[in-house]
């Protein structure tokens, strides 16, 4: 199974060029049935590593491309007067899918942003009074731009927390940019991408996940992590319970990705900065932003034993 | 394996408990030595042999007819070389007899338990032969060793350390101190349901109360301590230190002894000059009489001064004892006596030693008064060649007869006996007197140190209107056994410590080692007083001192809390709530960190051990990576994937790295 998990990793690092370390925390993030917020500069890949991924667990998967005049019935679907019956009939929207890819989801207006926030969180969608569940597994991945760029609006926090993770990938290195220039068109590899895995082993490589242990002392270094962001001087408030939930989520994805069954310090301390950072916000900072430096700081200076 | 077999094996005695019973049994029989027949030993080397063979399985357990025969074999020996079943000493045998044969029937921990429980009693036993600070001292260790064979009865058969178990035994020991010493404080002096018999050996050396003049020459051999005295002022000369512990009135021809009859008045006697204070720790002597300068005078209750002016108490002293007493060495002693009194002063055998009656009668006819006759009796023994020796001639029937006129040489009690007998033959009332001179005056320690060799006579003599007068004949011949004691008067006699050639007190020329000497006297003077001393009377003393009104409640609320204070902070002490350490893991994972931190690499307070490994592994030396990671590997198992904690892995694995 963790093979099979292995080679899904290696077809994505195919396509998405030297960010190894980001399509793990990835792979990671979909394991702990977390949804996955994808954010950098435009053109740094973020929609190819949602596309590879989508491809390569063999979900069936649709993809939403967020802009200003999106409107919610647009996610969702709306119900069409039939002539014929003479009854409205419910036209399913996108979001019925195991895997939703919303492209640029901070260029939509707050109001069709939080028409995701029901269907993240619970699995379900309410539309005209009837409640329709959503397929299981049910993945976001989502990508926007950063907050700096023009015609965004800003994701609340309420809609942040429900993102398990916030990757960015950053400009690729010097070889991996050769590499990209010398190799053939990316929107034609992701379409020669096949799935590698079975969706029934996808999910009982979650239910794995779910099992994976996590001790006492494991425990309460989460726990202390957590107190550290409470009590932060540099920052405006600290983790939710939920947010402490994810955190341990998120490293027992990473220990199972790493073969153990167990937690340890280390697998805490490698998702944290995507865990944490846009559930955080700096005195005087925007919020869903810690900087690299304060999360760092939580990292040396609590104790990891 | 079934029930009956678990249940066998969890009875077994462990092997370090085993271990430590043998030794604690060594050490416990050690102080009964000198007390028990030495055929004991040989004894308790057949058992403990055999037990360790059992345990071996090379041999079976003893069956009863073997038990019944060895036990009854042994009462048997016990009776033969003590001569009957009871008495402390037999009594003592038998219980080290019992002691040494239960370990062949020490199947179960409860017999071990037994035997344990045995040892502590036999190591309260020995205390009833030696009370003194070394004996104290020394019984520290079996009680450890009985200690760690208590432990060892908890621990697994398999624990294989027995150091380790002693060492938690002395822990042990040393936490129960505080309480020791509470409770040797606070605990109520109770006195004895029964009284405690005395050991045969103690009553051995000391005067009896009847005197034949190789008697004292006998104790002049014996450097044993007779008493301590420790005064309030200034300590007087040695010649002016005459120990009163006896008034010998009756001659019956060889021997002088206490009359009965003379006990029973009360003692006529006017104070005078100045008064002298002190306090007198005595050895136990199994006699009741006292020691005190004359007159003395005690007001503990249960001291009385006989007519004779002998100081007795109402029982015999049979362990170490403490009193005050006053004493006015100027006082004026009986001035009057009746003719019956008299008359018993003047009491001779009839018939015997007439030489020494015509020569009585001679001194009469020369000297009409009695002063002057006296003083020229005394002259008689300055001037005549007369000898201070301990080793005098056999004295035949008339035996003052021949030490006057034919052999002349003599101990102390032989000049106070002819004295005597001649006062009275010329019709002066008069009497010996026994007791001690001098003794070794310890400046550190401010006190006088008298043993047996110090044993004195002398004589008193009778005036109408002057009392009782002192006069010491042996100063006539010897002045320096007065001025300077005995071991000075007699050093060209070597045989005065013979065949005790570990005795410090044969060493005296040797400064440090007399230095040395007197230090131990001072420390051991010191352990009497303050912890043997510390019986009812200054215990009620001091803490009415304390706590103003002795109220056994207040005490005994007092004890308890402060009882349950010692084991709180004890308690505090051992588990250190504040340093958090209660893991065991983590005491483990604190010592790797220091092992690696003492060979230049640190672990950061946000690293956990396998980045912290990751960080260091190029820098470590290759012969130690393998180690290393096995106990980071060990531990995150441990620690991170719930197996059950096993530290003695990780604690070997850790010892691999100390490599």
């Amino acid at each position: 199974m963790r093979n099979q998990l292995e080679t899904c990793i290696d077809a994505v690092n195919q396509v998405v060029l030297g960010k190894e370390h980001a399509v793990r925390l990835a792979m990671a993030c979909l394991l702990a049935r977390g949804h996955l917020l994808i954010e950098d500069l435009p053109g740094m890949g973020k929609t190819t590593l949602s596309h590879a991924l989508a491809q390569v667990l063999g979900l069936n998967y649709q993809r939403i491309q967020f802009t200003s005049d999106l409107l919610p019935g647009d996610i969702l679907g709306t119900s069409v007067f039939d002539r014929e019956t003479g009854q409205f009939v419910f036209h399913a929207g996108p979001i019925f899918t195991e895997l939703l890819l919303a492209d640029e989801i901070n260029r939509a207006m707050p109001k069709s942003q939080s028409a995701l926030l029901e269907a993240m969180e619970e699995g379900q969608v309410t539309i005209e009074g009837a409640t329709r569940p959503l397929p299981e597994p049910f993945f976001v991945i989502a990508t926007q731009n950063p907050v700096s760029q023009g015609g965004t609006f800003n994701l609340p926090e309420s809609q942040l927390d429900r993102f398990l993770m916030r990757l960015s990938l950053g400009y690729p290195n010097a070889n991996a940019e050769r590499q990209l220039l010398q190799g053939g068109a990316r929107r034609q590899l992701l379409n020669q991408l096949q799935p590698l895995i079975e969706r029934a082993v996808l999910l009982a490589a979650q239910q794995q996940v779910s099992e994976v242990r996590a001790s006492e002392a494991l425990i309460s270094y989460v726990l202390r992590l957590v107190e550290a962001t409470r009590t932060h001087a540099q920052l405006a408030f600290g983790l939710s319970p939920r947010g402490s939930l994810a955190l341990l989520a998120a490293a027992k994805a990473w220990a199972f990705l790493a073969g153990r069954d167990y937690v340890i310090p280390e697998d805490v301390q490698v998702v944290l900065p995507a865990v944490v950072s846009h559930r955080l916000r700096e005195q005087n900072g925007p919020p869903g932003l810690a900087s690299a430096a304060v999360v760092q700081s939580l990292l040396t200076d609590v104790p990891a034993l | 394996m079934n029930a009956a077999h678990i249940r066998k094996v969890a009875e077994d005695i462990p092997r370090i408990s085993l271990v430590w019973l043998l030794v604690a049994q060594v050490l416990v029989i050690i102080p009964h030595v000198l007390h028990v027949p030495l055929w004991l030993l040989g004894l308790w080397l057949g058992c403990a042999v055999w037990r360790v063979q059992v345990f071996r399985m090379r041999v079976p357990f003893p069956n009863s007819w073997v038990k019944a025969a060895l036990m009854l074999s042994s009462g048997f020996a016990v009776y033969l070389s003590r001569g009957s079943l009871v008495g402390l000493d037999a009594a003592v045998a038998l219980l080290i007899t019992a002691f040494i044969l239960k370990l062949l029937e020490m199947r179960t921990r409860r017999d071990a338990l037994v035997l344990i429980f045995l040892g502590f009693f036999a190591v309260v036993t020995s205390y009833l032969f030696a009370d003194g600070l070394l004996a104290a001292l020394y019984s520290i260790l079996p009680v450890i060793a009985l200690l760690a064979a208590l432990l060892g009865l908890q621990q697994s058969s398999f624990a294989a350390q027995p150091l380790l178990t002693l060492k938690l035994a002395s822990r042990l020991f040393a936490q129960a101190i505080p309480l020791m010493v509470l409770l040797f404080v606070l605990f109520p002096r109770l006195e004895p349901l029964w009284s405690l018999p005395q050991a045969k050996e103690q009553g051995t050396v000391g005067l009896s109360s009847s005197m034949t003049p190789g008697d004292l020459a006998d104790l002049g051999q014996s450097s044993a301590l007779a008493f301590r005295a420790r005064f309030d002022g200034a300590i007087p000369a040695q010649s002016q230190l005459y120990w009163r512990a006896l008034t010998l009135p009756h001659f019956d021809g060889r021997s002088w002894s206490i009359s009965q009859r003379l006990a029973t008045q009360e003692p006529q006697w006017q104070a005078q000059g100045e008064a002298l204070s002190y306090s007198i720790i005595m050895q136990p002597s199994t006699q009741p009489w006292l020691f005190a300068l004359d007159v003395g005078s005690s007001e503990q209750a249960d001291i009385r001064l006989m007519s004779d002016f002998r100081l007795q108490r109402s029982t015999p002293v049979n362990r170490a004892y403490q009193y005050q007493a006053t004493s006015w060495p100027k006082a004026l002693r009986q001035p009057q006596l009746s003719q019956m009194q008299q008359h018993e002063f003047l009491q001779l055998p009839r018939a015997g030693n007439p030489q020494t009656r015509d020569w009585a009668q001679t001194l009469r006819q020369q000297y009409p008064d009695d002063n002057a006759l006296v003083a020229g009796l005394l002259q008689h023994f300055n001037q005549q060649p007369y000898h201070y020796t301990l080793k005098s001639p056999l004295l035949g029937k008339d035996s003052v007869d021949e030490f006057l006129f034919s052999s002349r040489r003599g101990f102390c009690a032989h000049y106070a006996g002819a004295m005597v007998f001649t006062l009275r033959a010329a019709g002066i009332p008069s009497r010996v007197v026994a007791g001690y001179l001098g003794g070794e005056t310890n400046q550190a320690g401010q006190f006088v140190q008298v043993r047996q060799f110090d044993a004195h006579a002398w004589v008193e003599y009778w005036q109408l209107g002057q009392g009782w007068r002192s006069v010491d004949p042996t100063f006539q011949v010897a002045p320096e056994r007065i001025e300077r004691g005995v071991q000075d008067a007699l050093k060209d006699e070597v045989d005065l410590f013979q065949g005790d050639f570990l005795s410090p007190l044969r060493y005296q020329h040797i400064a440090w080692i007399n230095q040395l000497r007197m230090s131990w006297e001072r420390l051991n003077h010191s352990w009497q007083t303050q912890i043997l001393g510390y019986q009812r009377e200054r215990q009620q003393a001091w803490l009415k001192q304390w706590f103003g009104q002795v109220d056994w409640q207040t005490i005994g609320l007092f004890l308890v809390l402060s009882a349950a204070l010692i084991i709180a902070l004890l308690v505090l002490w051992m588990f250190k709530p504040w340093q958090r350490q209660s893991d065991p893991l983590q005491r483990i994972v604190n010592e790797f960190q220091r092992v690696l931190q003492r060979r230049g690499f640190t672990r950061q307070t946000g690293e956990g051990l396998r980045s912290f490994w990751q960080r260091i592994r190029t820098d470590l030396p290759e012969e130690q990576q393998p180690a290393v990671i096995r106990f980071i590997e060990l531990y995150e198992q441990q620690q991170y994937a719930q197996q059950l904690p096993d530290l003695v892995v990780l604690r070997r694995a850790l010892a691999e790295i100390k490599k």
